[in-house]
């Protein structure tokens, strides 16, 4: 740049304009209009209605669809409010007070997205053997109590732009329900997929939600295919969901989508394999994590059945509990009654991050959901990692 | 009942930032976030096999040594430099035109000599004018570096400003444009230059040209970064710094009140909790807006406080689409890690056309692999789309039609990629989610989805914000740190705001005035 200094319009102007600025702005911030600044917006109150943290719910209605097997009807405790929106293949998050222990547990929600602008929600409940939890609602909620869940998360479903036009989605047990709610909600029409829907089941009498999936089956865009694998009846096939089996009744381009017990994953995950059909076109969602940690590929076996303490820090304050290396850390966190910040309980979400702060611990690496930084910094999803030694760990 | 020297509410960058300041010099921090990670918009979230940055494109004011920007100096200074493992972005940025008569599709490098070699070829006989204008430019960095320097606000300051940086205080009052014109550049090489122009949210006709060539200056003359482990390295690091300087974090923590007493503000409660913490001083990284509107009763603020907020007028709301892609950059056809597309590069019809759903074609997108290779598994790749709305359109945007509102502006993001690129990406999508003003709003509570902070409106713009840094101060013992600030918006304003605040308190203090 020349030696000569630079000027805009002129040596005066430019320097009076300069002088304007600080009396201008300070005009323009004390002449601001005297009324109360607003408390909140409509882009906040959606984003609030979307994701309201703790929901209070009640029971309205209860479906006995076996001793085993519950539908429970949910609606808001205040008939003011209304209903955190979702997405078909969601999943609620209910929290329990059970004896001293305070629990979470994630269950898909059976009914529809307008079902929830309607008012209410449907979770099903299925016995897990020894199951601390589904034993306990199965045995105790009746209708009219109050039920504590978490707003609506997860990512298994259906979108458009990802996703190809049909669904095959496999489902056993109580992991038809995502799929109701996708069927129901492409019969009703705010969703634009193809659903086909192979549901394994032992016998006939293990289909929950039968007679409501022959009803939406009729639809053009939905094909419900039962698959039996303890009995041969008619109009049902028979066997386990195979690769034959999908290629069966699936078009040429098609996503997957598989919720179920353990055991499908294991099965159906490698009937899949054999498709060699792209990643992006297979989803699971995942529910189960391991009852018992010694059963995990990688645990330990030195470490088996050994009992550890916990030291858990929270908002400046300290707790020594005990925890089990076969348990994980959440699970000795409930049993404590202490409220820890959790959701999916499978290592994906991320709500029950948690600072390691010092012990050893093991962390399954197919359900660890952790990003790169927090392994860099010592952080662990307490829903998927068990101790290993003494731990200290703060949760706040 | 607990006594902090200072409380901040709100672990964002200039939370973040404000604390670290606090704890290296000993004072006794409290750090408190709603959510349960630090960093507020900087931060991470994984689908499936991919781990996706959630806002940051590229830091600037970094550089390297010596000529370190004043960003990196802060990191350095506040001993969080070394945590983070940084990268650096390759080239400045491509923009390209999807309806603009002169059909540009420009790729820009860092560097001022290559950059304006690269625009003498665009532009034949540019390169007198665009010497003089970065010559210029450089002035302004100088001044640009004093105020991001500065650790207080004064007489003095004033003073110093006045006979060290007469450049400055010529083009102080001017737009961007004003300047440009001004120095002579050709209308195409000022569309060219004015690319950047969606990273401040303004356009070039109102934008002050301090702002937005500082900004320009510094990405070119000292290039940019990011962090390997995406922005949620960055804030994960400056946590870690501030708990071994002696500083306490309290995650899932929401501040609902700032307590009151005599006109001063003395401690916060944090909701659902009994006992209130108090504090000397509170730094609110959340938007003056929540504070006056709803953290403080307002039978105690003062007229002037209520006045003052009222008279701000928001910047952009905030929408990203994150996609996980199965394909390489090379397969896909990506071939740049920044990317601005535009219908048009009239800054002004541009950002007009923001104000709608429908309207609004601009979109700033980045390939990370570009910029942080192996960031997804082998074969894949990792990208983002951003917009800003000008207005507060998703407001008018129903509940039952959200999800599909969302993918309507996703379609038209993919599509204009694809149509201004020649890049196939849709085939290729494996894992997508989209973050609307609503998701930003969720986030951080930021009004109406804001990401941008305050605008700079043509009275409120960076010039006038910081030579009244103390006057901006709305209520005794509280003040504000983060994109709502003097330094505007951006990763490096933040940070940079955070470091200035927690320096002025404590100077203030130093001198025994009443913080």
């Amino acid at each position: 740049m020349s030696k000569r200094k630079f000027v805009v319009k002129s040596g005066m102007i430019d320097l009076i304009n300069f002088a304007k600025m600080i009396p201008e702005r300070k005009a323009h911030l004390e002449n601001g209009p005297l009324r109360r600044v607003p408390a909140t917006y409509p882009i906040n109150e959606l984003a609030k209605l979307n994701h309201p943290g703790k929901m209070e719910l009640c029971v309205s209605d209860i479906i006995v669809h076996s001793e085993d097997v519950k539908s429970y009807i949910l609606k808001a405790e205040n008939s003011n409010k209304k209903l955190a929106p979702f997405r078909a293949g969601q999943y609620l998050t209910v929290q329990l007070k059970i004896g001293n222990s305070l629990v979470t547990r994630p269950y898909s929600i059976a009914s529809t997205p307008n079902d929830a602008r309607k008012g209410f929600y449907n979770i099903t409940v299925k016995r897990v053997p020894d199951g601390f939890v589904s034993g306990y609602i199965l045995d105790n909620i009746k209708i009219g109590d109050k039920i504590t869940a978490f707003s609506p998360e997860g990512t298994f479903v259906y979108e458009p732009i990802r996703d190809a036009k049909t669904v095959v989605g496999i489902a056993g047990g109580s992991g038809i329900t995502p799929f109701l709610s996708l069927a129901g909600s492409i019969a009703d029409g705010t969703c634009d997929a193809d659903l086909v829907l192979l549901y394994g089941a032992r016998t006939s009498k293990d289909l929950v939600f039968k007679a409501e999936l022959d009803e939406l089956g009729k639809n053009d865009k939905i094909t419900v295919v039962y698959v039996l694998s303890d009995s041969k009846e008619k109009g049902y096939e028979k066997g386990f969901i195979t690769a034959e089996l999908i290629q069966k009744y699936a078009p040429e381009t098609y996503s997957i989508f598989l919720c179920g017990p353990k055991a499908m994953y294991e099965f159906a995950g490698k009937e899949i394999e054999k498709l060699n059909i792209r990643k992006k076109f297979v989803r699971f969602e995942l529910f189960t994590s391991a009852s018992k940690a010694s059963q995990i590929p990688g645990f330990p076996m030195d470490k088996d059945g050994l009992t550890f303490e916990l030291t858990v820090r929270q908002f400046g304050k300290e707790k020594k509990i005990t925890c089990l290396s076969n348990e994980s850390i959440l699970v000795a966190l409930e049993r404590a009654g202490i409220e820890a910040p959790a959701r999916c309980r499978s290592g994906e979400c991320g709500f029950c991050r948690s600072k390691l702060v010092s012990g050893d611990v093991f962390v399954p690496s197919n359900t660890d959901g952790r990003r790169i930084a927090d392994i860099k910094f010592g952080y662990i999803h307490p829903c998927s990692t068990y101790p290993m030694s003494d731990i200290v760990i703060k949760i706040d | 009942m607990s006594k902090w020297d200072a409380i901040v509410i709100g672990a964002g960058n200039g939370g973040l930032s404000a604390a670290t300041t606090f704890a290296q010099a000993g004072k006794k921090t409290l750090l408190l976030e709603k959510h349960n990670v630090p960093g507020g918009f900087a931060t991470s979230f994984r689908r499936g096999r991919f781990e996706f940055e959630a806002s940051l494109h590229e830091l600037c004011s970094f550089g390297s040594v010596p000529g370190m920007g004043n960003v990196r100096r802060i990191f350095e200074e506040l001993g969080v430099y070394d945590k983070v493992e940084w990268c650096r972005i390759p080239d400045a940025y491509r923009m390209i035109t999807l309806k603009d008569p002169e059909n540009y599709d420009v790729t820009m490098p860092f560097g001022v000599a290559a950059f304006i070699d690269k625009m003498e070829q665009y532009v034949p006989g540019s390169r007198p004018s665009m010497t003089k204008l970065f010559a210029l430019g450089e002035k302004m960095r100088d001044t640009g570096e004093f105020f991001g320097n500065i650790k207080g606000f004064d007489g003095k300051l004033v003073m110093d400003i006045l006979q060290d940086h007469t450049d400055f205080i010529r083009v102080a009052s001017y737009s961007s444009n004003e300047i440009l014109k001004a120095v002579g550049v050709p209308k195409k090489a000022r569309d060219i230059f004015n690319a950047y122009w969606c990273y401040l949210g303004e356009d070039t006709d109102t934008l002050s040209f301090v702002h937005y060539m500082g900004m320009v200056e510094r990405y070119l003359s000292t290039g940019a970064v990011c962090a390997k482990g995406r922005s949620h390295e960055m804030s994960c690091a400056f946590q870690e710094r501030f708990e071994e300087l002696g500083g306490t974090v309290y995650f899932n923590s929401f501040v609902d009140r700032i307590v009151m007493k005599n006109g001063r503000a003395i401690g916060v409660h944090i909701a659902g909790r009994d006992e209130i913490e108090f504090a000397d001083c509170i730094v609110c990284n959340s938007s003056p807006h929540n504070a006056i509107g709803k953290m403080i009763d307002p039978k105690d603020l003062p007229e002037m406080a209520v006045r003052k907020t009222n008279a701000r007028k928001f910047a952009g709301r905030g929408f990203t689409m994150f996609l996980g892609l199965d394909k390489s950059p090379e397969e896909l056809g990506v071939t740049n890690h920044c990317y601005m597309i535009y219908d048009t590069a009239d800054t002004v019809y541009q950002r007009k056309s923001m104000n709608t759903i429908e309207g609004n074609n601009a979109q700033a997108t980045c390939c990370l692999n570009l910029a942080v290779p192996g960031c997804s598994p082998e074969g894949t790749t990792i990208m983002y789309f951003t917009t800003l709305y000008t207005e507060d359109c998703w407001s008018k945007v129903k509940e039952e039609d959200y999800v599909k509102t969302k993918e309507y502006v996703a379609n038209k993001m993919i599509d204009n990629f694809e149509k201004a690129t020649g890049a196939k990406i849709r085939d290729a999508i494996e894992e997508i989610e989209i973050a609307t003003p609503a998701t930003y709003a969720r986030y951080t509570d930021a009004p109406q989805g804001t990401i941008y902070g305050y605008n700079s409106e043509p009275w409120d713009g960076i010039v006038p914000r910081i030579l009244m840094t103390g006057s901006d101060d709305l209520i005794p013992g509280l003040y504000f740190a983060g994109g709502y600030g003097t330094q505007l918006l951006g990763f490096g304003s933040a940070y940079t705001s955070g470091y200035q605040v927690a320096n002025r308190i404590m100077k203030k203090q130093e001198k025994g005035e009443r913080i």
